[in-house]
């Protein structure tokens, strides 16, 4: 049997070396891949899911509604299908994202007004 | 001669496995931003009651199609028409499925309520997707922003907003006038057949109106617009050529008594059973 010299035991070495690193660049590339290139295409989301100006946008389809129907009641039950937050709450953000983006002025005076319906409401609640 | 390192390739394909299935299927990203078409069915359903609810409140009719139009369907108005049936259908208030229906009919017809304001909200116009932290969160970013655009400013016609006026919404206990009743000998349509159609006061079909029928030893109520592909305010019922029957709407509501079949003659000579067509409308 031919003894074991320095050069092998380094070739040995440096082969697992390569083996882990050809391991690592692999799953970097899966992960950027599955994540960046091509992620999983998503359906069936839920509303809390929305981007910050629909979510406002569906706030101001609601203080719409209230303008017209007067009832905080329903106008919090169409806001309750973003989740856990409570409807003042919810349109709160959606009246704080309107002042911040430029919403004409009459659709912000229609989301204060059901904000602070929403408050007094939730206070009679 | 050095040989073909099998092993390297191996393990570059092993982490490569390794690092989809972790992506795809252990921890997928993560859309927070999501748009609106890709909505659970029945969160759409909420979308559009909202955006119906809007519509009947402000008759802005372009902000209404603006925002169906995120919602990616083809036909709108009959997804309309279908949510305001399952609606109805599912007891829920007569007053929003009929504030569905009436959008479906405003965009079939094209007509604003009340015209206000065309100027659609804002929409920033910006993506931003996060993902969960990966294995080596020094190899892949955890967020990926795209860099925002430009607020995206949609165009306005009216310079000046006026505020959102009121505007009514039809209530079925209004009393309704019987505007119409012909015989109808119709060779293609069921014998006997009554037709019933109910229209708002803004001449609109209006679904969800109770029917009555009654008749000597019988009743039956049923409702329209559960059959939408014939109109929102469409209703039918089989009469009996033997029986003699009264019909309402509601309290109040005009009453169409002494309804019964007619006997009716083809082209071809032949005797057929025909029906009543019966009109209603709110005042």
């Amino acid at each position: 049997m031919p003894p074991v010299t320095c050069p092998d035991i380094h070739m040995k070495s440096y082969r697992w070396i390569f083996i882990v690193l050809a391991l690592l660049i692999g799953i970097g590339a899966g992960l950027a891949y599955g994540w960046i290139i091509d992620p999983v295409d998503f359906f069936d989301l839920t509303p809390d899911t929305l981007r910050a100006d629909y979510k406002s946008d569906y706030v101001l389809m609601v203080a719409e509604a209230y303008q017209a129907e007067r009832d905080p009641g329903l106008a919090a039950r169409r806001l309750g299908i973003f989740g856990t937050q409570s409807p003042s709450t919810i349109a709160a953000s959606g009246l704080a994202y309107a002042r911040a983006n430029g919403f004409s002025d009459s659709d912000i005076t229609l989301m204060q007004e059901l904000v602070t319906a929403l408050q007094a409401w939730s206070g009679i609640q | 001669m050095r040989r073909f390192p099998w092993a390297i390739i191996l393990a570059l394909l092993a982490g490569l496995g390794l690092g989809l299935v972790y992506s795809w299927v252990i921890s997928p990203a993560r859309v927070i931003d999501a748009e609106p078409l890709t909505l659970r069915t029945d969160f759409k359903d909420h979308y559009r009651s909202a955006i119906a609810a809007a519509y009947a409140a402000t008759g802005n009719l372009p902000r209404a199609q603006a925002r169906l139009s995120l919602l990616a369907n083809s036909d709108p108005i009959e997804a309309l028409n279908a949510q305001a049936q399952r609606m109805l259908a599912s007891g829920q208030s007569l007053e929003q499925a009929d504030q569905v229906a009436a959008l479906a009919s405003a965009l079939e017809h094209g007509v604003a309520l009340e015209s206000t304001s065309t100027t659609i909200p804002q929409i920033a116009n910006t993506i931003v997707i996060t993902s969960t932290p990966p294995l080596d969160s020094s190899a892949v970013p955890s967020e990926i922003t795209e860099t925002p655009q430009p607020t995206e400013t949609q165009a306005t016609i009216n310079a000046s907003t006026p505020r959102p006026s009121r505007t009514s919404i039809p209530t079925l206990g209004a009393p309704f006038a019987l505007t119409g009743q012909e015989t109808v000998c119709d060779p293609n349509l069921p014998d006997g057949l009554l037709q019933v159609i109910v229209f708002d006061s803004r001449r609109r079909q209006l679904p969800g109106a109770k029917i009555m029928m009654t008749w000597d030893g019988g009743e039956e109520e049923f409702f329209t617009g559960l059959k939408p592909e014939l109109g929102n305010g469409y209703a039918d019922f089989i009469m009996d050529p033997s029986t003699t029957y009264t019909m309402q709407l509601g309290a109040g509501s005009d009453i169409a008594s002494g309804l019964t079949t007619s006997t009716c003659q083809s082209s071809d000579g032949e005797n057929f059973t025909g029906g009543v067509k019966l009109t209603f409308q709110q005042p």
